[in-house]
């Protein structure tokens, strides 16, 4: 039917666009050089034949039944041609004057703006090629976009087919999509085999089944897995990535893992410990990669040491540890590990930088006593749910109730609700305040209604001594922090109040304290975010990555590398009553949290299923508190007690400005935040070249090193041989002895130098600049 | 006739036929007497010998507008235009006949004639992070995305690359970056070396060189500890560390390990100290600069250009700022019921205008400029129309670059803007085309590849020399 209005001369129109730029289209150069891939839309068809074949199959089948459809058709085909996006008219202030909703989910809005804006002048009905809609989209007339499809594509036919039919939106009598089936939703493809193929089904309400395997938009999350616009995905070595298939208002992620070829692979590992590894060794099996050996004895206990207290283990325990005979030494010491008292220092501090307790606004009294606050219930063992809803329905003084200093820290309504669903259910929002972001499940009104969950925490300002009259965020004094009956948020894009709503929930009845409310919902054992967020953070803690990585960002496109496990720790939260401990002594006791991080042929490049541990560089503070406890003297930190340990300090990184010592230097270089954003974004794990000025020529390392009075003229004074000297040094700071070549290099260092004192010091600099020292394996 | 020794591909091939983990894994053990540092070392040798003769540059000082600065109002005036474009700002006349700029900007007037502008630049990343990233890599970032990740897929900084490929003598450091770490929520990426490995990070420090106790402590000896003593300590580190194979599987520790011996030759190195002492600068010359973080920044740059670092980052601000008459960077939007030119006219164009000619003028007096090159560029232009706020939003599709010193023209504009500014005219230029241009100056051709971490050869630039612009 459509071919009887296709009249001839735009056939070969058609036709010469298409041989002009046979084998590649018009690709913008930046695409085409970064990604290397096939321009999606282009036709690969080379002669005239071939070509009008296709165009009469397409034409036969794409439009042998009545009308186009505007909530069917056109809508997915402006989604998947881009229009939509955040970049682009989807954007909250739109491109150019024309703004249509986020990935078109608002179709009613978007018919009216398409078809009545400016006149209609966006449809032409009498002369449908003159519309402005395909004139922009094919930039026959200057279009910022680019040309999105070309006037030979099946989505200009079908535009123009529906514009030619009246342009009507068919929302009274269209079917709507009740399932998106997308096959497979998880592959393994391994080499030779390159690529795999992903399809998809839409099922309408009317029952019909449709093809819609080109009509969904791809989305990688891996820029090495290509996917082209027909879901053919394509990968080489040793690559995962999920791909997001979205359809009108519902997506789906498939999981694709591109793996060498193993012929002959046989899975082996070491005995399993619980449930968690039977997850790893499931997805391990599927990808073919054979997971590390168990740690020795030496490096487990430095491990658990240095994880779960943040401390390294004296040379006395280390030695003890290594020759205990009984076969539940490992277990038996996490108990006592999970009593010590770094091990609350340790754990809290990890709090702190999220809950931002920093003194700039929260004065010196306020990060105090908000600082012991929460060592006080990690060192209890507070069930985290009860911990969280403290935090989250607190008022009154900062100074007499610490944990109103949350929300002291956080001054309005849209800071609360960033940051409280990014610390306690991993969910950032920022990018939804100015737009719905494509990439995430969250709306404007999504965002906007939980900021209004928040409108209501009030100030009284009982006196601010701030020393910056310039400075906003700055108080000093006591606060009260209370709840009004009222006050919501106004919705910047309907520009009407905001019912406070929590995330992803429906409108529930007006409560009279929304925060109560939301503390309750937040910890309800059915809000699974909660629970996995939290067990997601505890894991990430001790094995150095999240299931989720990044902790904080939960979502459809990031659905981690195990949610099995996920799901499994986060019901092992829930049944324990949120007990911290529990999850803490299950994961360490896993042979998955044991493995060595020495890699075999098959799992080198895996570095996110946990096949071997994964080495990082100790904290600013475990690097710190490891030198200082080495040498047996703490160094002065600015405006903290004598004797603070670097993981006791309160607050965040001093400014500078405001006076730091060399050792809040050295902390800051290694990357202790100064607590400025809640967000574990904000402490940096690099290392950078500044690091090792810090440690080869810093006044902080040497001044340790050198004190008159400190382990290194016990070790002397106490006449000891040389190779008692060595052991000592080595047990202490390195958890192991010395071997043999080790012995026999240093020790006729230290017995025939004429200057004892500095060769010791300078071998003790060696060690503890020794990546097995500053690294945790 | 050249032998195998000295030919220039006899040592690389050596060279680069070993990896990084078999290097370290030799490393220290004797080969022919040579160790194999010293065979990497002779290598970079060869084949630094070969840029730094075609080089027209010899040091670049890039002073990054971060937030994005308004083209219309400073260096692409359109006075015909209507006020909705042209914006409230007077025009005055400039060194450089027709090209006037804002008033505000009058020594920068002055010393056009000693500039090219490039009036075409334009992209289509209209985010900070990944129009940041695309600034200060000259690649354009696979998305265009608010919280734009970083991550070692996306391309090193021009500085890192530059120490790649034609670094400045061992005891320099090739690239520093300073006084901040740019960032517009998450980190902007394109700061480091990313898949080109840390050793070729930029010296980066976040220290106000305007505190009157400005220094790096860290780049002279410890009290009482020799530089025999420091070497001591490396040597026994080295053999405690190669106990452990730990560097084999673990990139970061491998990372942090190659600091080690770039740190002990810069801590050998006077000239890295003296760069440093910006105290011993006459005082007029200070005050010239600007008591400002980023005037004295530019003073410090002119130092260490002096003494042979390559390429010098200068950000303007740690923020995307624009609200704030105090700190940040360049972004009037108007949010939060402020104004834009009242902030620009308090704040950005004062510093600007007092520290951009100092800095020019200076290279100039000094005869630098024939060796060096000073580039004033944002990640992008603002709005040619004023926004309901009156102010400007974020503008990728035309702005202006302005280079001074060797390599170009003086007092030169290249390519156009339509009537309103919007849209290049002629000679459009992507940054792909500036960062052809840097590094061809730099004496790297740039079709020059480098490898990322699935080895895959990847082109430095893939934009084109701006031919017209050189001098």
């Amino acid at each position: 039917m459509d071919l009887v209005t296709l009249p001839a001369e735009r056939w070969n129109q058609s036709l010469q666009i298409e041989l002009r730029s046979t084998g590649g289209g018009e690709l913008s150069t930046n695409e085409s050089k970064l990604h290397e891939q096939p321009h999606w839309r282009a036709l690969n068809c080379r002669g005239k034949l071939h070509f009008l074949l296709v165009l009469l199959t397409a034409l036969t089948t794409e439009y042998s039944h009545a009308a186009t459809s505007f909530r069917t058709e056109i809508v997915p085909l402006i989604t998947r041609a881009g229009c939509s996006m955040g970049a682009c008219h989807g954007n909250a202030t739109g491109k150019g004057g024309f703004k249509i909703s986020l990935r078109t989910e608002d179709p009613a809005n978007d018919h009216a703006v398409l078809t009545e804006e400016w006149l209609g002048r966006r449809i032409n009905r009498v002369d449908p090629d003159q519309s402005l809609l395909l004139l922009k989209a094919t930039a026959q007339i200057p279009h910022e976009g680019g040309q999105r499809f070309r006037t030979d594509s099946d989505e200009y036919r079908m535009l123009r087919a529906w514009i030619t039919e009246g342009a009507s939106d068919d929302a009274t009598h269209a079917p709507t999509l009740t399932q998106l089936e997308v096959t497979p939703l998880e592959v393994v493809v391994e080499s030779p085999q390159s690529f795999t193929q992903i399809s998809a089904t839409a099922v309408w309400s009317s029952g019909r089944r449709q093809d819609v395997t080109r009509r969904v938009v791809y989305e990688s999350s891996n820029v090495q897995v290509s996917v082209s616009d027909e879901g053919r995905v394509t990968g080489k070595g040793f690559a995962e990535t999920v791909v997001l298939v979205r359809f009108l208002q519902l997506q789906s992620p498939v999981r694709i893992a591109f793996i060498p070829q193993r012929e002959g692979f046989i899975y082996a590992a070491p005995r399993k410990e619980n449930y968690i590894d039977d997850h790893i060794d499931q997805k391990l099996q599927r990808l073919k990669i054979l997971p590390s050996a168990v740690c020795s004895d030496t490096e487990y206990v430095r491990r658990i040491f240095l994880d779960l207290t943040g401390t390294l283990p004296s040379a006395e325990e280390a030695r003890r540890f290594v020759s205990d005979s009984s076969p539940t030494k490992r277990t038996q010491w996490v108990e006592r590990l999970l009593v010590n008292p770094a091990y609350a220092d340790h754990w809290a501090l990890k709090w702190a930088d999220t809950l931002r307790v920093e003194e700039r606004s929260l004065d010196v009294h306020g990060v105090t006593s908000f600082q012991r606050w929460i060592r006080e219930r990690v060192a209890s063992n507070q069930p985290v749910d009860q911990f969280v809803r403290e935090i989250l329905s607190a008022a009154g003084s900062t100074y007499s109730r610490p944990e109103s200093n949350f929300y002291r820290a956080v001054r309005d309504p849209f800071s609360r609700g960033e940051a409280v669903a990014r610390i306690f259910l991993g969910t950032r929002l920022q990018c939804a305040r100015c737009h719905n972001h494509p990439f995430e499940r969250w709306t404007q009104a999504d965002y906007f209604d939980w900021a209004s969950v928040f409108a209501r925490v009030r100030y009284t300002v009982l006196e601010n001594q701030r020393k910056d009259d310039l400075d906003q965020n700055e108080f000093i004094g006591e606060q009260i922090v209370w709840h009004s009956d009222e006050g919501s948020v106004t919705n910047a894009k309907t520009r009407l109040p905001a019912t406070p709503r929590f995330l992803g929930a429906t409108p529930s009845e007006p409560v009279e304290d929304p925060l109560n409310a939301l503390a309750q919902w937040m910890t309800a054992p059915t809000n699974t975010l909660f629970a996995r967020a939290q067990a997601n953070r505890i894991w990430a803690q001790l094995l150095g990555k999240g299931l989720v990585d990044p902790v904080d960002d939960f979502r459809a496109t990031n659905p981690g590398s195990n949610p099995s496990l996920l799901d499994a720790l986060a019901r092992d939260l829930v049944d324990s009553g949120f007990d911290q401990r529990h999850l803490i002594r299950r994961i360490v006791a896993s042979r998955t949290y044991q493995l060595s991080s020495v890699p075999n042929p098959t799992n080198a490049d895996d570095d996110s299923n946990f096949s071997h541990a994964l080495v990082r560089r100790l904290s600013a503070e475990q690097i710190l508190d490891a030198v200082s406890q080495v040498v047996g003297v703490t160094p002065e930190f600015h405006d903290q007690a004598q004797g603070t340990r670097a993981a006791s300090i309160r607050g965040g990184s001093p400014n500078p400005r405001y006076g730091e010592t060399p050792a809040d230097r050295f902390l800051a270089v290694f990357g202790k935040p100064e607590r400025q954003l809640a967000c574990d974004c904000e402490r940096s794990a690099e290392t950078t070249m500044s690091q090792a000025f810090q440690l080869v020529s810093g006044p902080l390392v040497q001044d340790l090193i050198s004190r008159p009075k400190n382990r290194l003229s016990d070790w002397l004074s106490n006449s000891a041989s040389p190779e008692r000297v060595l052991e000592a040094l080595y047990w202490s700071a390195l958890s192991r002895p010395p071997n043999p070549q080790e012995l026999d290099h240093f020790t006729p260092k230290l017995t025939h130098s004429p200057n004892a004192r500095a060769e010791l010091e300078d071998l003790t600099w060696a060690v503890m600049n020794a990546k097995e020292f500053l690294f945790r394996k | 006739m050249n032998t195998s020794w000295n030919h220039p591909w006899g040592l690389s091939r050596i060279a680069h036929g070993l990896s990084r983990r078999a290097a370290l894994k030799v490393g220290g053990m004797g080969l022919f007497g040579f160790t194999i540092p010293k065979l990497l070392r002779a290598a970079e040798q060869v084949s630094r010998s070969t840029p730094s003769s075609r080089a027209k540059v010899r040091s670049i000082i890039f002073l990054f507008q971060w937030g994005g600065p308004s083209s219309i109002d400073m260096f692409d005036r359109k006075p015909d235009a209507p006020e909705g474009i042209r914006g409230p700002l007077r025009s005055i006349s400039s060194s450089l006949p027709g090209v006037p700029v804002c008033e505000g900007l009058e020594r920068t007037a002055k010393i056009l004639k000693e500039c090219t502008l490039i009036r075409t630049l334009h992209h289509t990343m209209s985010n900070h992070n990944s129009a940041g990233y695309y600034a200060l890599t000259g690649h354009a970032p696979p998305s265009d995305d608010q919280r734009l990740r970083d991550s070692m897929d996306l391309y090193p900084a021009y500085g890192s690359v530059i120490d790649r490929l034609a670094p400045a003598n061992a005891e320099l450091p090739t690239f520093v970056a300073y006084p901040h770490v740019i960032s517009d929520g998450s980190i902007t990426p394109g700061q480091h070396a990313s898949f080109l490995g840390k050793a070729h990070d930029p010296l980066l420090f976040r220290q106000d060189p305007n505190l009157p106790d400005f220094g790096l402590p860290e780049l002279s000896l410890p009290a009482g500890v020799s530089m025999e003593r420091l070497q001591n300590r490396r040597e026994m580190q080295k053999r405690i560390d190669q106990q452990t194979h730990l560097m084999d599987h673990a990139a970061g520790a491998r990372g942090l390990d190659a600091y080690y011996d770039r740190a002990l030759s810069m801590l050998q190195s006077p000239k890295l100290r003296k760069a440093f002492d910006i105290g011993s600068e006459p005082l007029a010359v200070r005050e010239a600069y600007g008591r400002t973080t980023y005037g004295q920044s530019c003073l410090l740059a002119r130092r260490l250009a002096e003494v042979g670092s390559k390429f010098i980052s200068v950000y303007f601000a740690d923020t995307i700022g624009g609200i704030s008459t105090e700190s940040g960077g360049w972004d009037t939007h108007g949010f939060n019921n402020t104004r834009m030119f009242p902030i620009v006219q308090k704040f950005h164009l004062p510093i600007t205008d007092q520290t951009l000619p100092t800095l020019i003028t200076d290279l100039k007096d000094r005869g630098m400029l024939d060796t060096t090159l000073v580039v004033w560029v944002g990640e992008f232009g603002r709005t040619p129309k004023i926004n309901g706020n009156a102010s400007r939003d974020h503008w990728p599709h035309c702005y202006t670059a302005l280079l001074a010193g060797a390599g170009v023209k003086r007092g030169f504009v290249y390519g156009a803007s339509d009537k309103q500014g919007a849209y290049p005219e002629e000679n459009a230029v992507r940054p792909d085309d500036l960062a052809a241009t840097l590094y061809h100056l730099m004496g790297i051709p740039p079709q020059t590849e480098i490898r990322d971490l699935a080895d895959r050869p990847l082109p430095i630039s893939h934009g084109n020399v701006i031919e017209g612009i050189l001098a």
